[in-house]
């Protein structure tokens, strides 16, 4: 099958349009709320008078036995594609709006058709093509949310080759020499103060600080005062190549301007580059390297959200995905999943989508989420640490938009952004 | 001094190896090659020699040179820190010596696999844990990010684009002219490739707002220059290059590339002085300058250069080379080999080499005029400058 007749089948696929509705097994139900919050959301409230808006697909998923309908425009890209060679596939993107909130007993349906099939494109897997669907849910004939779902059908590249992705890290973190002259600031940054050198005699202020003062010419004998902590952009770099080790690029590094008079250079982990600026008003956090070690670091002073560490466990992978009704092998069973070429188990999409929409709404509780759009980046298996961070991109008083990014050791498993209306 | 010191010596040889990817040779090799041609060039041999220096960063020492090379004896022997600042550095002592009669010939060079070997674009680990104060310095900086050369420079080079309005294509001006230079410089490693400035603003971030193409490349290759009085180097083939200044400059809160605690941070304070110091001893001012060869290890730092050194006002660079001044043809023709985006990373000793050749009239982009020949040395680190000119 070449290019062009894959095109053509593409083509007739999407004249087809909508396949027939298909009905949800349940209607929206307090059970299958509770499971998903549990797994997923653990400690806010169990039971709501809706259902969380990133359920959506969860309630029309097949099942443990189910398989697609012969309609499902999907399915028949799938068959094309296979054909054609391009047998592996990896999800991008996923972006759902929702209309309104579902209560409970309502009925849905789900419609899905083809959006577009766009290549083939040379990617880091492997070529391939980019196949795009859109499923609408229904309850009666009321349209309660969509979803555009893409994925890259590819032929792999090197079979079960993994290179591992430019972003990571080299080696373990440098580390600053300490001397007599510096180690106050050092023991400051490890119990969460950032210190600024005060001279003794004469009260300067001086950082990065040195033995004498070049104020007053005595020495400066270890006296210092503690930082009220916050600053402002005096200028950034977005550091993009080479590695540097112990850093995942690319990187803001900013050179701060602190109240004190002082200047310090840290990095601002998990900020939106595009979203720096110089002037920006920020507040000091600090980077635990290890142990003995806390490098200074700096958050924009608004529109933050706080991290949510979440330790992947088996557990967490297993329980979310079989919640989310995804009872595909590779998110609970280990054996299956290194046999197709895994590390371990990962989190399903639907997860995912459900981890990031949460850590939005536990930020602003009464906040009305319209839309959720994800793009995934490397696996997140178990035994991980996915640490979500979000930060405000734009507020316009009717809805705001946040920009949120989950981490682990590979890199972005996610970038994603949320609308919210107040 | 430095009354004295303008006009007692002259360069009277210059040497270098290819400028390549890989030399396949020891730097030591690459080393001895270009002082050979060096003293070749001047008509001199090895014993004619008394004296050598080199960058505290080069990893030939004198006396391993001086061995390959047969040199009997060595009277005078000197390393200057701070990297690439080190270049011009370099013939100003050996012009001290030579005035002082500390020695009567004596030899500048650097020598590095740069792009085989250690690249200096990397990050260096290593500069962190250095139990000196280079690296107690390197401390406030590594561990947080700012980890390569790009890296310092960009921080510098936002906060000059904030105050002065300059932008990316600003800094591309320089990599074009540079490279246009470099394409009819057989010798450089860009001969025949230059660049649009479209290419330019297409070429990827390494550390933003700083791209590929505004960094200099990295190489393999050696340069060496023979520094003598100037009444000897009238005895010898080549009209003298003579010394007509030379300067060293670290400024106040002078960090080796992050010298972010300054009240402002769009300058480079230590290049003023050496500027200041430069005129004063050739009693001349920038206008009388025929061309300039102008460090240009990352763009940015052209163009400010060019404020410090008093070809334009501050903050005007942008507007100053807006119209091509600094190609050839223009109005202040700036690195006419190419420079080091261009010919070759050979830490500003290249630049020294192409000084003279201009002052002799023989560069293969020779630059019209009989006005002296301004060389700077390595930017955002303690630094130096020459003035080259005619007997």
């Amino acid at each position: 099958m070449n290019d062009e007749q894959i095109r053509a089948a593409a083509a007739r696929i999407t004249a087809a349009g909508d396949s027939q509705p298909r009905a949800a097994r349940d209607p929206v139900n307090l059970p299958m709320i509770r499971n998903w919050i549990e797994a997923i959301d653990p400690g806010s409230d169990p039971d709501p008078d809706t259902a969380p808006p990133s359920m959506i697909q969860a309630w029309t998923m097949p099942g443990l036995h189910g398989a697609r309908t012969g309609d499902d425009p999907l399915g028949q890209v799938n068959q094309v594609m296979d054909e054609a060679g391009f047998t592996s596939v990896v999800a991008t993107n996923c972006d759902q709006s929702y209309p309104r909130y579902l209560k409970l007993g309502e009925h849905l349906t789900v419609r899905t058709r083809l959006l577009d099939v766009t290549g083939p494109k040379r990617t880091a897997l492997g070529d391939g093509w980019f196949v795009t669907t859109r499923s609408s849910w229904f309850s009666g004939n009321e349209l309660v949310a969509t979803m555009d779902f893409r994925i890259l059908k590819f032929k792999p590249r090197e079979p079960a080759s993994h290179t591992p992705p430019a972003t990571g890290n080299p080696a373990g973190p440098m580390r600053p020499l300490v001397t007599p002259d510096t180690a106050f600031f050092w023991a400051g940054t490890a119990v969460g103060e950032l210190r600024i050198q005060r001279c003794a005699s004469c009260g300067a202020l001086r950082h990065p600080p040195g033995p004498m003062c070049p104020a007053c010419g005595q020495p400066a004998d270890g006296g210092y005062v503690v930082a009220a902590g916050t600053g402002e952009v005096f200028s950034y770099v977005v550091h993009h190549h080479p590695p540097v080790p112990g850093k995942k690029l690319p990187m803001v590094v900013a050179l701060v301007q602190l109240p004190e008079g002082v200047r310090m250079v840290g990095e601002m982990p998990g900020v939106r580059p595009d979203l720096v600026r110089i002037g920006l008003p920020v507040r000091v956090a600090f980077a635990r390297v290890d142990d003995d070690l806390a490098l200074p670091a700096w958050r924009p002073a608004e529109g933050m959200l706080p991290d949510r560490v979440i330790d992947v466990t088996p557990t967490f992978v297993i329980s979310s995905a079989l919640a989310t009704r995804d009872f595909q092998d590779v998110h609970h069973d280990r054996e299956l999943a290194v046999k197709r070429g895994s590390k371990d188990i990962f989190i399903n999409i639907l997860t995912t989508t459900g981890l990031v929409q949460r850590y939005v709404s536990a930020w602003a509780p009464d906040a009305v989420v319209r839309a959720v759009s994800i793009r995934l980046g490397v696996p997140c298996h178990a035994g991980e640490t996915l640490t979500l961070s979000g930060q405000v991109t734009g507020d316009d008083g009717d809805e705001q938009v946040v920009a949120v990014t989950g981490r682990c050791s590979l890199g972005d498993h996610v970038t994603a952004t949320v609308r919210i209306a107040r | 001094m430095s009354a004295s010191l303008a006009g007692a010596a002259a360069i009277a040889g210059i040497g270098a190896t290819e400028f390549s990817k890989d030399s396949g040779r020891s730097e030591l090799r690459l080393a001895a090659e270009a002082v050979r041609a060096a003293l070749d060039d001047a008509a001199l041999d090895p014993a004619d020699v008394d004296g050598m220096v080199t960058f505290t960063m080069d990893g030939n020492a004198e006396i391993a040179v001086a061995r390959e090379l047969g040199v009997p004896a060595l009277r005078f022997f000197s390393q200057i820190g701070y990297g690439g600042g080190a270049a011009c550095a370099t013939v100003h002592q050996a012009a001290m010596a030579v005035a002082t009669g500390a020695a009567s010939v004596v030899v500048c060079y650097r020598a590095l696999n740069e792009r085989s070997g250690r690249r200096f674009g990397r990050v260096a680990t290593g500069a962190v844990a250095a139990p000196t104060t280079s690296g107690v310095d390197s401390g406030w900086h590594y561990p947080m990010g700012i980890a390569t050369p790009a890296a310092t420079v960009a921080m510098l080079a936002r906060r000059y684009m904030h105050c002065y309005g300059a932008t990316s294509e600003d800094f591309g001006r320089v990599t074009v002219a540079d490279r246009r230079h470099a394409a009819t410089n057989p010798h450089a490693w860009f001969y025949q490739r230059p660049v649009t400035l479209a290419e330019h603003q297409a070429s990827r971030w390494i550390a933003e707002p700083l791209r590929l193409l505004d960094c200099c490349q990295e190489s393999d290759g050696a340069v060496a220059v023979v520094v003598t009085s100037l009444d000897r180097a009238r005895t010898l083939p080549h009209p003298p290059a003579v010394i007509r200044a030379a300067a060293q400059g670290a400024g106040a809160d002078q960090f080796t590339m992050t010298s972010y605690y300054r009240d402002e941070l769009t300058g480079l304070p230590e290049m003023a002085l050496v500027a200041d110091q430069l005129w004063r001893q050739a009693g001349m001012a920038p206008a009388g300058i025929r061309t300039a060869i102008l460090y240009d290890h990352f763009t940015p730092y052209v163009l400010i250069q060019l404020e410090e050194l008093g070809f334009c006002q501050r903050g005007e660079a942008r507007h100053f080379i807006a119209d091509g001044a600094i190609e050839l043809g223009g109005r202040r023709p700036v690195n006419p080999r190419g420079g080091q985006l261009g010919e070759a990373y050979i830490h500003g000793m290249n630049g020294i080499a192409e000084g003279v050749r201009q002052v002799r009239g023989t560069s293969v982009n020779q630059v019209p005029g009989d006005g002296p020949v301004l060389v700077t040395a390595g930017t955002g680190v303690p630094t130096s400058g020459l003035i080259l000119g005619d007997d």
